[in-house]
């Protein structure tokens, strides 16, 4: 009974950790709010199984509009608060996107020697959660729906990266160069073997 | 997972592949065991396409403890792991599934039943997340799967495997790398393709200052011989559980 009560108060803190997004002590709220959304998936509901290692596990399509003014760069990462020890699990880094993109496309390459789309020239994908330079889904623990934090960055300025940043590198890169931000939110969740 | 491999190799596994660019046909299950006396050509096939000896392998390979399908599905993923590119001969010419195989029948016996179970759940994982079997996939489908199963991220997706997949992959990988650049007494790293791989001279129980100063200058030329050609190691006897077999045969 001590267990089960453990873990339902586990469950309480990791869903609301998700709930909050990111931590504002890594990076200041932006005043612009871009709109980013997804002709594959919805806030608040379930993503498709191709995009998790119970599909296919590409990485999904995702536009972004209504930048702020000045925008000269734009980062995307995808984040599980209710993973990783500490939170989050990060699923998928990328940055250095030219400004003028308006998205990323459905299926972006795993292979080192696979060139992004060209609209995305000069974009890198960084290092997610498995220190995987490309997009890998979710794959929580069966019966516990986690959230996913597909967050776009617009920055004011090009930051120069090289390849090989991890979140808290990236993070630490655009702090001060801000001057926008968006999200979309999907679910999954697993249910065991069958 | 770290990559173990000395740096004159760049990391290959997962990032490029040949389907399934295999040995020699499985003959049977069960049988006299036989080792191909000519390394065979590597041969790019399409996925799903059977393996047949090519005209340079004059003996086909007869699993002992595979079956025809195991092995040349474990072929397929050792192709993956250590691919024929622009350095050399992959895991597969190499006879890294061979080693396997005749490993199961000893020193590796008790993961006999991980390599029934661990194939054939990663047969069911490729099918149920991706449509088909693994040596019918595309390329990128391949490696997608493979690393999936890496990290774990197949366990729990309804393909059955017995704990975490990433425990089945790095047995896998481990047994790989010991097929490729073991000692080819022990049924792998053949012709020294291994060893030649990562430009290991091979064993040599006494080192003059001259062959000193050749290996440190990159000049000293491999031997191409096992340990076990010399008198001064003891050969592992290994005996198998159906029948007395040195593990090399």
């Amino acid at each position: 009974m001590m267990k089960g009560t453990f873990g339902e108060l586990a469950l309480c803190i990791g869903l609301f950790l998700s709930l909050i997004g990111p931590r504002t002590v890594e990076a200041q709220p932006p005043a612009h709010r871009i709109l980013v959304e997804s002709s594959a998936m919805q806030s608040g509901e379930t993503m498709p199984r191709d995009f998790t290692p119970d599909g296919r596990n590409l990485s999904p399509p995702i536009t972004w509009s209504d930048l702020p003014e000045g925008t000269r760069e734009i980062a995307v990462v995808c984040s599980d608060f209710g993973a990783g020890n500490p939170p989050p699990w990060v699923h998928w880094i990328i940055y250095s996107i030219p400004a003028t993109a308006n998205g990323l496309p459905e299926g972006l390459p795993i292979l080192a020697e696979t060139a992004l789309p060209t609209e995305l020239a000069g974009a890198i994908q960084g290092l997610n959660g498995w220190r995987r330079p490309y997009y890998r889904g979710p794959a929580p623990p069966p019966g516990t729906p986690h959230i996913y934090h597909f967050t776009v960055y617009a920055l004011d300025e090009p930051l120069g990266l090289g390849p090989g940043l991890d979140r808290e590198d990236l993070l630490r890169a655009m702090n001060g160069h801000v001057i926008g931000q968006g999200d979309i939110v999907p679910i999954y969740e697993r249910f065991g073997n069958e | 997972m770290t990559d173990e491999r000395p740096r004159t190799i760049s990391r290959r596994a997962l990032l490029r592949g040949a389907g399934a660019a295999g040995a020699a046909a499985a003959a049977s299950a069960v049988g006299v065991s036989a080792q191909p006396s000519t390394t065979p050509a590597s041969t790019t096939v399409p996925a799903g396409a059977v393996i047949q000896p090519t005209e340079t392998v004059t003996t086909p390979v007869v699993y002992e403890q595979l079956s025809a399908d195991e092995a040349e599905l474990l072929g397929a993923i050792a192709d993956h792991l250590i691919p024929e590119d622009e350095h050399g001969p992959g895991a597969v010419a190499a006879g890294a599934v061979v080693y396997i195989d005749r490993a199961l029948g000893g020193a590796l016996s008790a993961s006999r039943d991980a390599y029934r179970g661990g194939l054939a759940a990663f047969e069911r994982y490729c099918r149920s997340s991706r449509g088909a079997p693994f040596r019918e996939l595309s390329q990128v489908d391949q490696i997608s799967a493979l690393i999936d199963v890496e990290t774990g991220a197949a366990t729990g997706a309804g393909s059955g495997f017995a704990g975490s997949s990433g425990a089945f992959f790095g047995m896998v990988r481990g047994h790989v790398l010991q097929g490729t650049f073991g000692d080819p007494y022990y049924g792998g790293n053949r012709n020294f393709i291994g060893w030649d791989l990562i430009k290991y001279p091979g064993v040599r129980t006494a080192v003059s200052p001259a062959l000193q100063t050749a290996l440190e200058s990159g000049e000293l030329e491999p031997n191409h011989r096992s340990a076990y050609d010399s008198d001064n190691f003891e050969k592992a006897i290994v005996r198998s559980v159906t029948r007395e077999m040195r593990h090399g045969d």
